[in-house]
């Protein structure tokens, strides 16, 4: 198939059948309904218990670093939010809808380790800019080269093709597979996040991860996830296809207002949490 | 003048300017010499940085003074590649350069 006529809609159709469990349909009407408790929200992630002793070791890990034990989804939902508790759900659940990809042109280990180190790195940058749900980012990060796992898995002759092409030539893999596709891989992310109805919270920096001047609803967010990919590009923890660090986008960074020399106390932050995160998020299956 | 990290910052230096909150509120005035109370005032209030007088414009962080110049070097040329489309001439992603040149160093002396 010549690469020109790939459409989004082509590749993003049946990855569809990829999608989130209804739980997190189930989760959001809850928090939704005016008349629902925390009591209802407790007793749906309560049910997945595979789920929920998840989210409870991520509570209990240098993330987070709380002092006392959290030691029940009930004492979870108090102390992180009902919202923040959903996102972290979907964070923690998202691994394993993909968990049955063939290992093919990337390794999923280390698909998966870049991105946990841009949404560990997206969850330090806002809990620095005292954002109130830090676990939207820490999501957004972990979806935002999802784009690429669905290339990977209609076209991996095609993906193969078009990393040897970067590393050879010097230029950047999301501006080969533009000039070979059309679209980069942050927007297939974006399109399969749109179709499993996500917020555009979340599917625009995404979508335009490669591109923060192309958001028009949430420049901020998209700045944000922009700028954590590129920290962890530096980082080089695991391998998605780009054999180089991305150029950074000024104009993100300075919308972040935050200053360089906390740079290397996030660089050393994310450092901390990431073993732990990983060995919590890629362990066991879930049920 | 040179930007210093929190982190760098000894008791003894000298502050080049103002030192202000979030929200603008003067917290230490240029000219002050830095003890252990203003380092933990700082911490308390969020300061990452501050701009300090230097001697010989000899600032650029001890950190990079402290590699082997021969291995900085080296880590370097090897580094140059995997950032060549990064634009260094950029101050964050200078940063982020010189970051990663000592996480390099430093992983490759242990």
């Amino acid at each position: 198939m010549n690469p020109a006529n790939l459409t989004l809609d082509f590749l993003v159709n049946d990855a569809v059948v990829y999608s989130l469990p209804l739980l997190h349909d189930r989760l959001n009407q809850a928090i939704n309904h005016p008349r629902s408790s925390i009591t209802d929200i407790i007793r749906i992630i309560s049910e997945d218990a595979g789920l929920s002793s998840r989210i409870l070791r991520l509570a209990n890990s240098p993330m987070f670093g709380f002092h006392s034990d959290i030691d029940s989804i009930g004492k979870a939902v108090t102390i992180i939010g009902t919202r923040q508790l959903h996102d972290l759900a979907m964070a923690v659940s998202v691994m394993g809808v993909f968990k049955d990809i063939p290992e093919g042109v990337i390794s999923m280990t280390s698909f998966w380790q870049h991105s946990i180190t841009c949404g560990i790195i997206a969850r330090i940058l806002a809990t620095y800019r005292r954002e109130s749900n830090v676990e939207r980012f820490f999501v957004t990060g972990m979806l935002h080269d999802i784009g690429q796992l669905i290339l990977c898995v209609k076209v991996p002759g095609l993906v193969r093709e078009m990393i040897v092409a970067s590393r050879d030539s010097g230029i950047a893999y999301f501006a080969v597979q533009r000039s070979v596709l059309g679209f980069d891989h942050g927007a297939v992310g974006g399109e399969l996040l749109k179709r499993w109805k996500i917020p555009a919270i979340i599917t625009e920096p995404v979508g335009c991860h490669h591109a923060p001047g192309r958001a028009e609803l949430y420049p901020m967010e998209t700045s944000l996830i922009h700028v954590a990919d590129v920290i962890a590009h530096t980082m080089q923890v695991g391998f998605v296809g780009e054999p180089f660090v991305p150029p950074m986008d000024q104009r993100s960074w300075e919308r972040l207002s935050i200053p360089i020399s906390l740079l290397a106390t996030i660089m050393d932050r994310a450092d901390a949490q990431l073993g732990e995160v990983m060995a919590i998020l890629s362990g066991d299956a879930p049920s | 003048m040179a930007i210093l990290s929190i982190d760098t910052i000894s008791e003894g230096m000298v502050l080049m300017s103002d030192v202000r909150d979030r929200s603008g509120r003067l917290l230490l005035e240029c000219g002050t010499e830095i003890n252990a109370k203003h380092l933990r005032m700082f911490r308390t209030w969020g300061i990452t940085e501050a701009d300090i007088v230097t001697v010989d414009g000899h600032a650029d962080g001890p950190a990079s003074a402290a590699a082997d110049p021969e291995l900085l070097r080296d880590a370097e040329n090897a580094l140059r590649p995997l950032f060549c489309n990064a634009n260094l001439s950029y101050p964050a992603m200078g940063e982020l350069f010189r970051l990663c040149l000592l996480r390099k160093v430093r992983n490759e002396s242990r």
